[in-house]
């Protein structure tokens, strides 16, 4: 910031705030050596400024506000980096400031830079009789090192994700290139009981994670000492599972001093698709299927969602389970209906495809699971032997066949040109068949991730942390699970 | 001076402290605090500011000590998971400490000392202890059991007993209706561990993974002997569904180190 600049900040300091610093304060700070103050700018005009006092190690956060037009559009978190990389090479080791506690936007801007709330200033705002919070960055140099080296793509990153019944971990290069991914399947201390059972997969994460992350850093030659980052998946998915991952991630981040980096799992089945297919781009349309999840989502530019549509009930894979266990094919029912299937005729049995007509893009699943149970009820009461391939065929047909219709419109009613299969569904291979030649008519790309991308792995929140890691966004040591965490949540 | 952390999160109350390897019971610096549901998002800024209070650096801890419980289950896996992370990252070892071992050393009188932990559906985990010159020492091991088997037993002994444990909170009235005038109950503050009793209770352990035999080694000796991946919780039970199966007469008999009976009637660790 530049004298050139106090008009225009102090346009946009009276625009922010009740009681806004005047010019004389604003000319002062700018020739104090204990100061760093810094404008974002965009084509000669001023969008936001903010500044720091550094005493010792610290930079005290004094100021920062952006042009109520221009908010949201991640102005405030380029100023926070820009001011914390010019304090890291004034020798400041951390950040620190106050914030108003019904200031929700600005708690949720400094939690997603990675700040902790250190404590309490009672009364801090007396004319609106209200406490500050004080907050506390992470380190700041080794962040601005991490980002610096996401935006140069040789950011060196492993993750780690427990959010189901696989412990997982990766080492990854610049977000696309995979030095090692382990995976370690809990699937036989589940598969007896026909499901995931949350307590054992919390065990077995507990007793797994350590090894798996030594397994993956050996398998890329390297040790923590020579990443940048951490990455763990913060959710959704089961809460005392995510927290293994995130509680064990946390402590690692506190005893290296790496940043670490909070993705959302099914953001990370949505990138999974770039790491074999490193030239895509948005705009996009993801399908996501798997055991917990079945939504379309669209996504105008990486890190940006919008959920178009979703399931009303069962997720997809789990219709496949509870067919599977009502024809008594064990666990997990993916694999083994679609197996069967394969010798099955698909036009046998006339099974319901619901909500194709609904004009909207979620779906239903648990109307078709009835129909199954009904048809094997009749069958069995008829005294006929049950056609397993043909009732597997048909059931999987009607899966296929409203899951193909909807990514169809949504593609078309968004005019985009590329579609991408993501999730554990997508190792079916009559749903990766009948979306390609849908898809192909209309001439729409489909990327389809391979088998070990799309179940559950550590690759894809690698993958993901890169974008987040260049965009500055961080986790504190403060930070939880959150099993319903949203894909379109702004954190 | 070699600062160790210890930190235990089994129950509602959070216990954080710094000890020092060359020094035996040393308290260098100990918070504790109630936290219910909340451990994961206290306890390391709980660390952290004990290390800084100290003028510490994190790279300057060279072991870390966990309550293994038994307690809340996923409040237990939150303080193992985060000190396998800490000791994991630091390349330190990492040693398990019995919350229950913790709760006893808060007790100084001399004497047997019966700890109770609320294990939820009307069920507790006990365990008695003797303090002789200011140590507890563990008699009975980690269980779970129904409140009054507990009471009955202990009121067999035939011996003055002090009572404690964040389990009287829910069962105070049934040891002191069963266990008569030969109870004393330690004050309800402490009924949870704090620092210095982790401490001392890490001290207190005895064998090859002890605190005190591990501090005797090198650090790469006893980083393999005790190794972050090696450190886990003590639940006492399996889960729900393995439980149902065991009732059934099916599956597995024993629980493997992980907790888990696994697959095929496992449970051999």
């Amino acid at each position: 910031m530049t004298a050139h600049d106090v008009p225009a900040v102090l346009a946009i300091e009276s625009a922010s705030f009740p009681a806004p610093w005047n010019e004389a304060l604003f000319r002062d700070e700018l020739v104090r050596s204990d100061r760093v103050w810094k404008v974002a700018a965009a084509a000669d005009r001023v969008l936001g400024f903010g500044g720091v006092m550094i005493i010792g190690d610290e930079a005290h956060l004094m100021d920062i506000a952006v042009d109520p037009s221009e908010r949201s559009a991640g102005v405030a978190r380029e100023l926070i980096w820009a001011l914390a990389s010019e304090a890291t090479a004034r020798r400041v080791r951390r950040m620190t400031l106050e914030v108003a506690e019904s200031n929700r936007a600005a708690l949720d801007l400094y939690a997603s830079c990675g700040f902790d709330v250190g404590g309490r200033r009672v009364g801090y705002y007396p004319e609106a009789g209200e406490d500050a919070l004080v907050l506390w960055s992470r380190p700041l140099a080794p962040q601005v090192r991490a980002m610096g080296a996401a935006r140069s793509g040789g950011d060196l990153v492993l993750a780690i994700e427990t959010s189901c019944d696989e412990t997982a971990a990766s080492v990854m290069r610049g977000g696309r290139e995979e030095l090692s991914s382990v995976v370690a399947s809990q699937v036989d201390f589940h598969a007896r009981f026909g499901g995931v059972v949350p307590e054992i997969a919390s065990r077995k994460h507990t007793e797994a994670v350590v090894s798996v992350v030594d397994e993956a850093l050996a398998a890329a030659g390297i040790g923590f000492g020579d990443l940048h980052a951490l990455a763990v998946t913060q959710g959704p998915g089961l809460v005392g599972a995510l927290v293994v991952g995130l509680a064990y991630a946390k402590g690692l981040a506190l005893a290296t001093g790496l940043p670490l980096v909070g993705v959302n799992h099914l953001e990370g089945h949505i990138y999974a698709a770039r790491l074999i297919d490193p030239d895509l781009e948005p705009p996009l349309i993801a399908l996501l299927v798997s055991g917990g999840h079945t939504m379309l989502v669209h996504v105008p530019a990486w890190g940006r969602y919008e959920v178009l549509g979703r399931t009303l009930d069962d997720a997809a894979g789990e219709a496949f389970d509870k067919v599977a266990k009502l024809l008594g094919l064990g666990y997990p029912g993916g694999p083994v209906i679609s197996r069967l299937a394969a010798e099955g005729d698909p036009a046998s049995i006339p099974f319901p495809r619901a909500m194709m007509r609904s004009g909207s893009l979620d779906t239903s699943l648990s109307g078709l699971k009835t129909a199954v149970i009904q048809y094997v009820e009749r069958e069995r009461a008829a005294g006929r032997a049950l056609r397993i391939p043909d009732i597997a065929a048909s059931f999987q047909a009607a899966v296929v066949d409203v899951q193909v219709a909807k990514t169809e419109s949504a593609a078309e009613a968004l005019g985009v040109g590329t579609v991408v299969l993501a999730g554990g569904v997508a190792a079916n291979a009559s749903l990766r068949d009948g979306l390609r030649e849908a898809l192909a008519r209309r001439g729409i790309g489909l990327t389809v991730p391979p088998l070990g991308l799309c179940t559950d792995n550590a690759s894809m929140i690698a993958a993901a942390a890169h974008d987040r890691i260049a965009a500055g966004r961080f986790l504190g040591i403060s930070a939880d699970a959150i099993s319903g965490l949203r894909l379109d949540s702004r954190s | 001076m070699r600062p160790f952390l210890a930190l235990d999160t089994a129950t509602d109350h959070i216990a954080v402290a710094i000890g020092d390897l060359d020094r035996p019971g040393a308290v260098i610096q100990a918070d504790d605090f109630r936290a219910p549901r909340a451990a994961n998002t206290v306890v390391l800024t709980a660390v952290e500011r004990l290390v800084r209070a100290e003028g510490l650096e994190m790279c300057d801890i060279v072991a870390v000590v966990s309550g293994r419980g038994p307690g809340s289950f996923t409040g237990v896996r939150i303080g193992v998971a985060t000190a396998k992370g800490l000791a994991h990252g630091l390349g330190v070892f990492a040693c398990g400490v019995g919350t229950l071992d913790a709760v006893a050393s808060r007790v100084i009188a001399d004497g047997l000392v019966g700890v109770v932990g609320d294990a939820m559906r009307q069920e507790v985990y006990p365990a008695l202890f003797r303090i002789r010159d200011g140590r507890a020492r563990r008699l009975t091991s980690d269980r779970v059991t129904r409140p009054e088997l507990a009471a009955a037993e202990w009121e067999a002994l035939g011996e003055p007993l002090t009572l404690t444990g964040w389990g009287l909170t829910k069962h105070g009235a049934l040891f002191g209706a069963v266990l008569g005038d030969d109870v004393r109950v330690a004050e309800p503050h402490l009924w949870v561990p704090d620092g210095a009793s982790l401490i001392a209770a890490a001290w207190a352990g005895e064998g090859s993974g002890s605190l005190a035999a591990l501090a005797g080694l090198g650090a790469a000796e006893a980083f393999r002997a005790a190794h972050p991946a090696s450190l886990l919780p003590v639940y006492t039970r399996l889960s729900d569904a393995e439980e149902a199966e065991r009732r059934a007469g099916g599956g597995a008999t024993g629980m493997a180190a992980g907790g888990v009976a696994g697959p095929g009637g496992g449970g051999a660790p």
